[in-house]
Parts: structure tokens; C-alpha cells; sequence
């Protein structure tokens, strides 16, 4: 059955590897960025996490995009959960154990566990999908950099555990971010914006740009409410990252529906449905 | 606390999973999310243009989970700045629908777009009065979810956090509404001219119901419809499953001593032993009344 994508590979204007670049490099810069330029220029630099936490996001949807379009249909969503189940808990035990490199550690090891699973998924459970196991890697290494950059855009940081600097007590993503429990939002906001644009894409006219446009327009929700946490984190400053967000999602939604447009059969105010004529 | 103290807070949190349910069942009718979604999203493809709204997100308990974890996230930032929680939950309940709002039309709109070859059309009407419906039942079911947090943390004493209360709360409904409402729209709703028990032939996938009454059939119809059963069979399973889960606790409350706690889990399995024998007696009633369904000859020879 069709429905579940084109059953093949899938056809893209915009190489993987440009992806992978732009999800890993642009992630990471930013997210760095983010930590750095928050001590030397004030808390409301903290925005820059959440666009690399967007660079993650748009990398994992195409992910999605390629391994799905093998036709997993219902499995689109599983593999997204899946994933970022794995950033998470490669998350964790990267900021907990890296410090300073702490993203990257993260990174690395959700890239691993991916490399796992994936060969898991296709060797004994059989899936025979031939990007499974390069899929499943770069969808968990994706889901890792969403997380940190959503958290270290809500903590201000993505140091885990409270530090003392100067005398004065800076909470890490444990206190601001686990413990109030605004992981929660992360982990299903993140996983919806990186399942989501091909699952909302689904069928067999699916392109390329479109996908990735509505997972710009997801990231940029992602980053509203990321910003309305971190109005309240003392290191983090919530004003721009919504103003931010709100641009973003604009312009993607935007741009998500020129292609809508583009690539629709016809968008019609009212009507009825198309003759038998016009079906054949 | 006072045990009729915690019956009452349990009361008025089944009532409001009550609600709940329901909203959430008829608000995934709407969008034809979750297990029917497959038919609607056929459809095109076996030569059956439709005005159904395609509202994809990934099955209903992630979308769910969602919308509760948004509305818990935003309620509890306002509750930190000394919001009244009243006004906290109204306004992260506000925010979750809107997000709502744009998660149901990227996929209408998207789905539609990506069955060109099949000439499924994008009806603007379908969104302009599909979504706002859509929005106001998600504004429900995430207020009523957040009241059922709030009650469990701030009077029953939960250790959770209000964010991931809501979001396995979210997931909890998502689960029941999919188990539970979505037979009442896919089987009978979608395939209504088929005989009643028939199954479903493979040759008839995709070919859904697409008149309606009087015009043609969209998904406020099919909300209509199971507004009927569908959605409070709904509610009142969420319902039983948020009272009859907290009813064991807090007659049997095990921060009061170990045996009580015992006493509790004797309680459940007491429960879930006396829903097994009522479901197993509806079921064999159903069948000595309705008997088993008559196949055609040819079928039989085949």
C-alpha cells in the first residue's frame, strides 16, 4: 500500500549529508553560542539554543522523511518516539558527565545507541530497510541536539548539576529543567516536531521542501513555548526567544503553505467533489 | 487527609475525566485522527475524493500528550510568577488549543497536497470551520486533564510535577480515546453501507462513506454521529479509569500503613477481576442475542 510513502528511496533536492552538516554543525555552534554568549552578554542570548535545538529538528524530519518514505506508514510516529527516547537518555548522561562537553558527549552517545538499535531493527528483527541503521543513528543524534538546545535555551546553560560561581549558586538543567518537569514538554515537543512534517506530509506527491518548511514551522512553536519556561529561569531570558519563535513560525508557515499551494491539485473555497471525469 | 474530603476531590476529578474523554473522542472524530485516519488517508488513492477532514498527528495519545504537557508547561510558569491557578490553567489550556490549531491544518492541509496524482482536493471551507471545532474540543479535553493534575498534586498530594502529570494524563486519554471511540467512528461511521459485522473486505478499503444525510459528508458529521455513543462511552471510561485508579488509594491509603497499601492492591485486582467477568457477560449475551453473523454461500465455498 502507497499510502504509508513512495516505497523507495526517497527523492530529495537538498543532499542528507548537507543536512546531517547543517543539523550537527549549526546545532552544536549554537548551542555553544548560546552558553557562552549568556555569560558575557546577559541571559537573553539564551534564544540561540533554541535555534540550534531548530537545526536539530529539521535534520531529524528529514531523517524521518528518507527512512519513512521506505514506507513504515504508521510507523512514522514510532520511529520519532523512538528516538528521541534515545536523545533523551543520551542527554542526560552527557550533560551529567561531560560539563563543558557535554553536548558533544551527547551527541556521540545518542549516535551510538542509534547505531544499535538500528542494526537491532534491521538484522534481527528483520526490517531489511536499507538506510535503517544510517536513519536511525542521525534521528537519535538529532533528537539529543533538540534537547539540549530546547533545555539549555529554557536553563540558560546546559551544565547539569547547580554550580557556585562567585559566591552565587547557578542552577543547572536539573533544578530548572528536570525537576519542575518541563522535560516533559521537551521530550513530546521534540519528538512531534521531528515525526510530525513527514507524518503531516504523508503520500506519494510528498516534496522535499515542503517537509522541511513545516519542520522550521514546528521548531518555531518548540521555541515559543520554550521561551515562555524560561521567563521564569533566572538564567535565561524568555522575551526574545518568543519574539524569535513567533518570526519563525511565521515565515515557515508561510512558506509551508506557497508549497501547499504549489503542490496541491486545486485549492478550492467551497465546492463539491471531483466529477467521475475528472478522476479518469 | 479527611477520607470524605479526598472522596469529594476524587469525585469531581471523575467527573471532569468524564468530560474529558468525551471532548477528546469527538474532537479526534473531527479531524479523523487515529486508527480511521488510514481510511481517510486511503481513500484518494482507490478513486474516492472526499471533504473529511485529515488531521494526522501522529495517533492520538502523542497529539494529546501534547496539548497537556503545553497547557501543564504554561500553567505552571504562570503559577510561579503567583498566578491564581484558576487563571493558570485557563490560560495554558488556551495556549495548548492553539498549538492544536496549527498541528490539525498542517496535515489537512499537507496530506491533501501530497495525494495530487490521486486529485484530492484542499477545501478552504473544510478549515475555516473543521479547525476551530477541532480548537475548542482540544480546549476542553486540556482544561479538564490540567483540573485533574492540579487536584491530584495540590489536594491528594501527588509528588509529580504539574508538566508530566499532564502528559502521562495526556497519553492515558489519548490511549482510551483511540481504544475506545475510535470503533464507534471507523467501523460504524466510515462503513456504514456495509452490512453491519460484515468486516472489512479488503476490496472495500478506502471506498468510506462520503454522502452525507443531505450533501456531502465532512467530519463535523461524523462528530454528530458519535456524539451519540462513541464519545461518552468514551468519557465514562476515562472516567472509571481516573476514579476507580484513585478510589483504591484513598480508601486504602497506604501513607497511613503498609497493610492498607496491601489492601489497596487486593482492591484493584478485586476490580479489574469483577470488569473482566462483566465484560466477558456482555460479550456472551451479545452473542446468544445478535447471533453469529451469516455468511453468503459463495463465501463459504471460497
Amino acid at each position: 500500500m502507497s499510502a504509508g510513502g513512495g516505497g523507495g528511496g526517497a527523492h530529495a533536492a537538498i543532499p542528507q549529508n548537507n543536512l546531517i552538516a547543517f543539523g550537527v554543525v549549526g546545532g552544536l555552534v549554537f548551542i555553544y553560542a548560546a552558553y557562552f554568549l549568556v555569560q558575557i552578554a546577559g541571559p537573553y542570548m539564551s534564544f540561540l539554543g533554541a535555534l540550534g535545538a531548530i537545526c536539530g529538528i529539521v535534520w531529524g524530519a528529514s531523517a524521518v522523511r528518507r527512512v519513512a518514505n521506505y514506507g513504515l506508514g504508521t510507523g512514522v510516529p514510532s520511529i520519532g518516539m523512538l528516538a528521541i527516547g534515545i536523545g533523551i537518555i543520551a542527554t542526560i548522561f552527557g550533560l551529567a558527565v561531560g560539563g563543558i562537553i557535554g553536548p558533544i558527549l551527547a551527541v556521540i552517545f545518542a549516535s551510538l545507541i542509534g547505531l544499535v538499535v538500528g542494526f537491532l531493527g534491521n538484522k534481527v528483527l528483520n526490517m531489511g530497510i536499507p538506510i535503517m541503521v544510517q536513519s536511525t543513528t542521525e534521528i537519535a543524534a538529532a533528537g539529543a541536539i533538540t534537547i539540549v538546545g530546547l533545555s539549555t535555551s529554557m536553563a540558560g546553560t546546559f551544565m547539569f548539576f547547580d554550580e557556585v560561581v562567585n559566591g552565587l549558586t547557578v542552577p543547572g538543567v536539573a533544578t530548572t529543567v528536570m525537576e519542575p518537569g518541563y522535560i516533559a514538554v521537551i521530550f513530546i515537543m521534540g519528538a512531534l516536531a521531528i515525526l510530525h512534517p513527514y507524518n503531516a506530509n504523508l503520500g506519494p506527491d510528498e516534496k522535499q521542501d515542503r517537509t522541511l518548511a513545516c519542520a522550521f514551522e514546528k521548531g518555531g512553536i518548540a521555541m515559543i513555548i520554550t521561551g515562555i519556561v524560561a521567563t521564569v529561569t533566572p538564567l535565561a531570558s524568555g522575551t526574545v526567544t518568543i519574539v524569535v519563535g513567533v518570526v519563525i513560525w511565521y515565515v515557515a508557515f508561510s512558506e509551508y503553505y506557497k508549497r501547499v499551494k504549489r503542490d496541491a491539485y486545486m485549492i478550492s473555497g467551497a465546492g463539491l467533489l471531483p466529477s467521475k471525469e475528472e478522476l479518469e | 487527609m479527611e477520607p470524605l474530603t479526598g472522596m469529594g476531590v476524587l469525585a469531581l476529578m471523575g467527573a471532569a475525566a468524564t468530560i474529558a474523554g468525551a471532548s477528546e473522542d469527538l474532537e479526534s472524530d473531527v479531524g479523523s485522527q487515529s486508527n480511521p485516519n488510514s481510511q481517510v488517508q486511503l481513500a484518494p488513492q482507490m478513486m474516492y475524493p472526499h471533504r473529511i477532514y485529515n488531521k494526522a498527528i501522529s495517533g492520538e495519545p502523542p497529539s494529546n500528550a501534547l496539548i497537556c504537557a503545553i497547557g501543564g508547561t504554561v500553567a505552571t510558569v504562570l503559577m510561579v510568577t503567583g498566578a491564581a491557578a484558576i487563571l493558570a490553567l485557563i490560560v495554558g489550556s488556551f495556549v495548548a488549543m492553539l498549538v492544536h490549531g496549527t498541528y490539525s491544518v498542517t496535515p489537512y492541509i499537507g496530506r491533501s497536497a501530497s495525494q495530487k496524482r490521486f486529485k484530492q482536493p484542499i477545501y478552504l471551507d473544510i478549515i475555516r470551520s473543521h479547525t476551530p471545532v477541532i480548537m475548542g474540543f482540544a480546549f476542553i479535553t486540556t482544561f479538564c486533564i490540567l483540573v485533574i493534575s492540579y487536584l491530584m498534586i495540590s489536594a491528594l498530594g501527588h509528588p509529580f510535577p504539574l508538566p508530566l502529570l499532564a502528559f502521562i494524563w495526556g497519553i492515558a486519554i489519548g490511549a482510551i480515546g483511540s481504544s475506545t471511540g475510535d470503533v464507534h467512528y471507523g467501523a460504524e461511521r466510515e462503513f456504514q453501507n456495509f452490512e453491519f459485522g460484515s468486516g472489512l473486505n479488503a476490496a472495500n478499503s478506502g471506498n468510506i462513506v462520503r454522502k452525507a444525510e443531505s450533501g456531502i459528508r465532512n467530519g463535523i458529521d461524523n462528530s454528530w454521529f458519535c456524539a451519540k455513543f462513541g464519545g461518552p462511552a468514551t468519557g465514562l471510561a476515562f472516567g472509571m479509569v481516573v476514579f476507580l485508579s484513585g478510589w483504591i488509594t484513598v480508601v486504602f491509603d497506604p501513607s497511613i500503613s503498609d497493610t492498607l497499601g496491601w489492601e489497596a492492591i487486593i482492591a484493584g485486582v478485586v476490580i479489574v477481576l469483577i470488569l473482566i467477568a462483566f465484560n466477558r457477560k456482555i460479550e456472551v449475551d451479545a452473542r446468544k442475542r445478535y447471533g453469529p453473523y451469516k455468511v453468503d454461500d459463495e463465501e463459504v465455498g471460497a
